[in-house]
């Protein structure tokens, strides 16, 4: 695993769709909020399914951003 | 570098997704899209919401000019398709270019419908792209008299903004209630008294015969003999698939059907988001569900499709509105469910609604309750298997 998700507290609306798809990695707060880790597909899933675009994925070995 | 060259016609959230993922899975070769508008690709949710209400328009373009630079994903922006060689594997623009592809993508979205009634009318807007938003907004101001013919979720999310933004609000809708035919009366009847309660003026079971003024409309008429005076008109009364361009390429215009991976009939074309009718498993049909989310993992899915990965699971349909600061969230299949049941106080705005067939929880409806929607799904989900058994038992 090198990717690693982090959420913009400000564009988060707690929509919950990150929670829905990836459970073990994200829970819900007053926003969402980042509880554990998990695989690259699963943080990509759900910064894909996030209708606020408020998560960031990073390649932590590049530094590259992978999403958005 | 791969010589293949993917040609993606369109600019919205499923011809992005594609992009994104072609990249991000490797692909080396060509990627080009064709945006009919003269815009970088956007997000059109906030288009009923900040949009309106005066937020950079440029917030929701989903990168900027930068990253298709470095992605070395070649824009045509303002171009259109506008026929489908399959066997010679071209795409025709209505700027006379022709496009090679190895893999299409038909992505090129939906169209709102208009009411002939109102034709010709320089006051009548549709909601659907970045420009109809722009020429929305400069029409609303504190006092200036807004009607919205549907009530649907684009027309109660425009009066929302625009009631917000001081204007005089009538929705106009032909049912009884709003929505009721999907989400059940409890649900409609406490969508018009939300709308009510925030100063918007309800007319329901109104139905609209035509518009009188010159050049602009200033009153609508309606069949009971009244009228409605306006100094502008949003007309939201849902959209079509904009597949006229596909005439005689093999592919129906008038339902482009795709598998789960978004395969459409033709080799070589896929097609997602809400241009397309996808095979909901659930149901064993194909529909068009115009949601974000169904966009968002249909284009990603078509890319994954083109380079021979294996597409994703197919989630539930789900959509979500914001009206009057309240949040409304839906999952599920709520037209196969015989009844449902009201949780909490709809009058506090916090409440869900479980719809089920029969005792399986088939769909879920949440206002102010966030986190109950992510059990509800689940619950759902765990049903989703024997509610497709049993709908497959009652077709044979």
């Amino acid at each position: 695993m090198t990717l690693k998700a982090t959420i913009d507290e400000g564009a988060c609306s707690a929509h919950g769709d990150c929670v829905a798809i990836a459970p073990g990695i994200f829970a819900l707060e007053d926003t969402a909020v980042i509880i554990g880790e998990g695989s690259d597909e699963l943080l990509l899933a759900a910064a894909e399914a996030c209708p606020a675009l408020a998560i960031t994925v990073v390649d932590t070995e590049s530094g590259e951003v992978v999403f958005p | 570098m791969s010589a293949r060259q993917i040609v993606i016609a369109g600019g919205g959230l499923a011809a992005q997704r594609c992009a994104e993922t072609l990249r991000r899975r490797g692909f080396d070769g060509r990627v080009t899209m064709v945006c009919a508008e003269s815009e970088l690709p956007y997000d059109r949710p906030p288009l009923s919401k900040g949009v309106l209400a005066g937020t950079d328009s440029t917030a929701v373009h989903f990168r900027d000019a930068g990253w298709y630079e470095d992605n070395e994903i070649e824009l045509l922006v303002g171009r259109r398709a506008e026929a489908l060689d399959p066997a010679a594997r071209r795409l025709e623009l209505d700027s006379g270019e022709s496009l090679s592809y190895s893999e299409l993508l038909v992505a090129t979205g939906a169209v709102a419908r208009t009411l002939p009634q109102l034709a010709g009318f320089s006051n009548v807007h549709a909601l659907r792209t970045l420009a109809d938003a722009r020429a929305l907004a400069a029409e609303l101001a504190p006092g200036s008299r807004l009607t919205i013919v549907g009530a649907g979720f684009i027309g109660q999310e425009v009066a929302a903004s625009a009631v917000e933004l001081g204007a005089e609000v009538t929705l106009l809708e032909a049912l009884p209630l709003p929505l009721a035919g999907l989400l059940g009366e409890g649900v409609g009847r406490w969508l018009a008294d939300l709308h009510e309660d925030a100063g918007v003026r309800m007319l329901l079971g109104a139905e609209l015969t035509g518009g009188r003024g010159n050049g602009r409309v200033e009153e609508l008429t309606l069949a009971d003999g009244s009228a409605v005076a306006c100094d502008a008109v949003v007309v939201g009364v849902g959209v079509r698939a904009a597949s006229t361009w596909l005439a005689g390429s093999g592919i129906d215009p008038e339902a482009v059907l795709v598998d789960g991976a978004g395969r459409t009939v033709v080799p070589h074309v896929y097609a997602a988001g809400d241009v397309c009718r996808a095979l909901d498993p659930v149901r064993g049909v194909h529909t068009r569900t115009e949601h974000w989310d169904a966009a968002s993992r249909q284009g990603a899915n078509s890319a994954l499709a083109m380079l021979g990965e294996r597409a994703g699971p197919v989630p539930l349909p789900s959509f979500w509105s914001d009206q009057h600061g309240v949040r409304i969230q839906y999952v599920g299949h709520a037209e196969i469910a015989d009844r449902h049941v009201i949780d909490g106080d709809p009058a506090q705005r916090e409440f869900s609604v479980l719809y089920s067939r029969g005792d399986r929880p088939v769909a879920a409806l949440a206002v102010g309750r966030a986190r109950e929607l992510i059990s509800m799904r689940r619950l759902i989900e765990a049903s989703r298997e024997q509610t497709t058994d049993e709908i497959e038992r009652s077709r044979t």
